[in-house]
């Protein structure tokens, strides 16, 4: 660690407070069971979320309210976290987010809307940088990876190599800065997302029917499960990955879940149990009384009770009915 | 350094020693309890009974410095002159209350500090927290127990 843990000491009391407020399963099964987005709405400013959600003229545009959310979050940690690098590595992922939207809107058309404005690098610039291929106030590993898609879509077309490479840089940028900051609860916690990815790839590599080169390809190193430990498995049927995994910590994952995406044809199910299972790693942070460990564990509660908020809204909008909505809740961190 | 010179710097030794943990205590609860008071400041009492916690080591070491400053006659009306060994002797007797006093002082700003995380989310369980703290005092008042049994038994 940087730093002596107990610098932390008044961002981790502010933490416990915070905490206490976060929306818990019970609230979240009230706002499911509620009969219509405007009951969910008003459920929301009798919360936490009372001043931002109390704004809202349109329904439609909860998603401005979600992110603005979110910024204020960052913002938050940030001027309480004794070591700022903290928030700069976890804001990097937004940067790769918006990257990627950018790209995307350039290249296929799509348009540009989801910026979400978190990132170490402020949408506006982000966007005149993609604009101008001049990457230079990003870190080395992403700049290195914006200049390669560029080159690479030029040659083949291919919009996936978008997400590839720049997963790829991400998360070698990010084990590197954990490595280097020596927290092993942050390392841990991308090692764990790595695994979640690399497993999401293999299903939709099997789903699609490429085979083990193209996964070779899109395979981020550095996480627990070994290329040779996945890669084995691509060509056979599922049974066998849920047995040569069912001594790893994935065991439910893996049985649970991708057994539902091939029976029902979504995700849905590993995606909330994914999430699930790094709530589950994060809330050892719930008992740290010093150290970073709050700060992560916190950031992430509410990441996951923002996204909790967003399928309750988009589901009732959508007129889903309960049970659809609460099969993919993810868990609470309270 | 003459005898007297010796048995000074234990006075000075617990004073400071247990002085420095309880300051480094008491700061580390303060930050903690400044924390949770942003954002919840009607627990202001309550974290100022765990912030006083790491404060009592300051107070024993200050206890055992008097002692031996009304010992040896610093306050009183003679000096006493001490020869080198018995100064010594003043010196080893402040060395318990000196090091527990800092180091406890420290470990029960930790537990303190903790404690403040506890009520925040159930501020009922206040005497839960408090016991925690507490416990870690129990090694510090043997400290004190020792010194002072130290300091009364020197013949001088």
């Amino acid at each position: 660690m940087p730093i002596d843990d107990t610098a932390y000491a008044y961002a981790v009391g502010r933490i416990r407070a915070l905490e206490a407020r976060l929306l818990d399963q019970n609230r979240f099964d009230r706002m499911i069971d509620a009969s219509s987005a405007e009951e969910v709405l008003k459920m929301l400013t009798e919360s936490e979320y009372a001043s931002s959600f109390g704004e809202l003229s349109n329904i439609h545009d909860f998603e401005t309210i979600l992110s603005s959310e979110l910024r204020h979050i960052f913002d938050l940690l940030e001027t309480i976290t004794p070591w700022p690098e903290l928030i700069a590595i976890m804001a990097l992922r937004y940067d790769v987010h918006n990257l990627k939207v950018l790209f995307k809107a350039r290249y296929l058309d799509i348009k540009s809307n989801l910026l979400i404005p978190v990132g170490t690098c402020p949408t506006g610039k982000m966007v005149q940088a993609v604009a101008e291929d001049d990457f230079r106030d990003l870190p080395d590993r992403l700049r290195i990876a914006a200049e390669k898609v560029n080159e690479d879509f030029l040659v083949n077309h291919d919009p996936q190599v978008i997400d590839l490479i720049l997963d790829q840089a991400l998360f070698e940028e990010l084990i590197s800065r954990a490595e280097k900051a020596n927290v092993p609860f942050l390392k841990g916690l991308f090692i764990r997302q790595i695994d979640l990815i690399n497993l999401k790839t293999l299903v939709r590599v099997k789903n699609m029917g490429f085979g083990r080169e193209f996964f070779k390809k899109a395979f981020l190193p550095n996480g627990n499960l070994s290329f040779d430990q996945l890669g084995g498995s691509i060509d056979e049927p599922l049974e066998s990955l849920i047995v040569q995994l069912g001594m790893t910590e994935y065991a439910t994952l893996v049985d649970e879940g991708i057994r539902d995406w091939l029976d029902r044809g979504t995700a849905s199910r590993f995606e909330k149990l994914a999430d699930d299972y790094i709530t589950a790693y994060l809330k050892k942070g719930k008992w740290m009384p010093f150290g970073p460990e709050p700060l992560i564990g916190y950031l992430w509660a509410k990441e996951v009770e923002l996204k909790n908020i967003r399928l309750i809204l988009v589901g009732k909008i959508n007129k889903l009915p309960a049970e659809a909505i609460r099969e993919r809740i993810r868990d609470a961190y309270i | 350094m003459t005898g007297l010179e010796i048995a000074l710097l234990g006075a000075a030794l617990a004073v400071g020693l247990a002085g420095i943990g309880s300051a480094i205590g008491v700061g580390i609860v303060g930050q903690s309890a400044a924390g949770l008071v942003t954002e919840d400041p009607d627990k202001f009492g309550q974290t100022l009974l765990l912030q006083a916690l790491p404060g009592t080591q300051g107070i024993y070491g200050l206890l055992t410095g008097f002692i031996i400053m009304q010992r040896v006659g610093i306050i009183g009306e003679t000096l006493l002159e001490l020869t080198v060994p018995e100064g010594y002797a003043f010196l080893m007797a402040a060395i318990p209350i000196a090091l527990v006093g800092l180091l406890s002082a420290i470990y029960q700003g930790r537990v303190s500090a903790s404690a403040v995380g506890l009520i925040a989310k159930r501020p009922e369980e206040l005497g839960k927290g408090i016991v925690y703290a507490v416990m870690v005092e129990t090694y510090a008042v043997l400290a004190l127990l020792a010194s002072i049994m130290l300091l009364f038994g020197i013949p001088v």
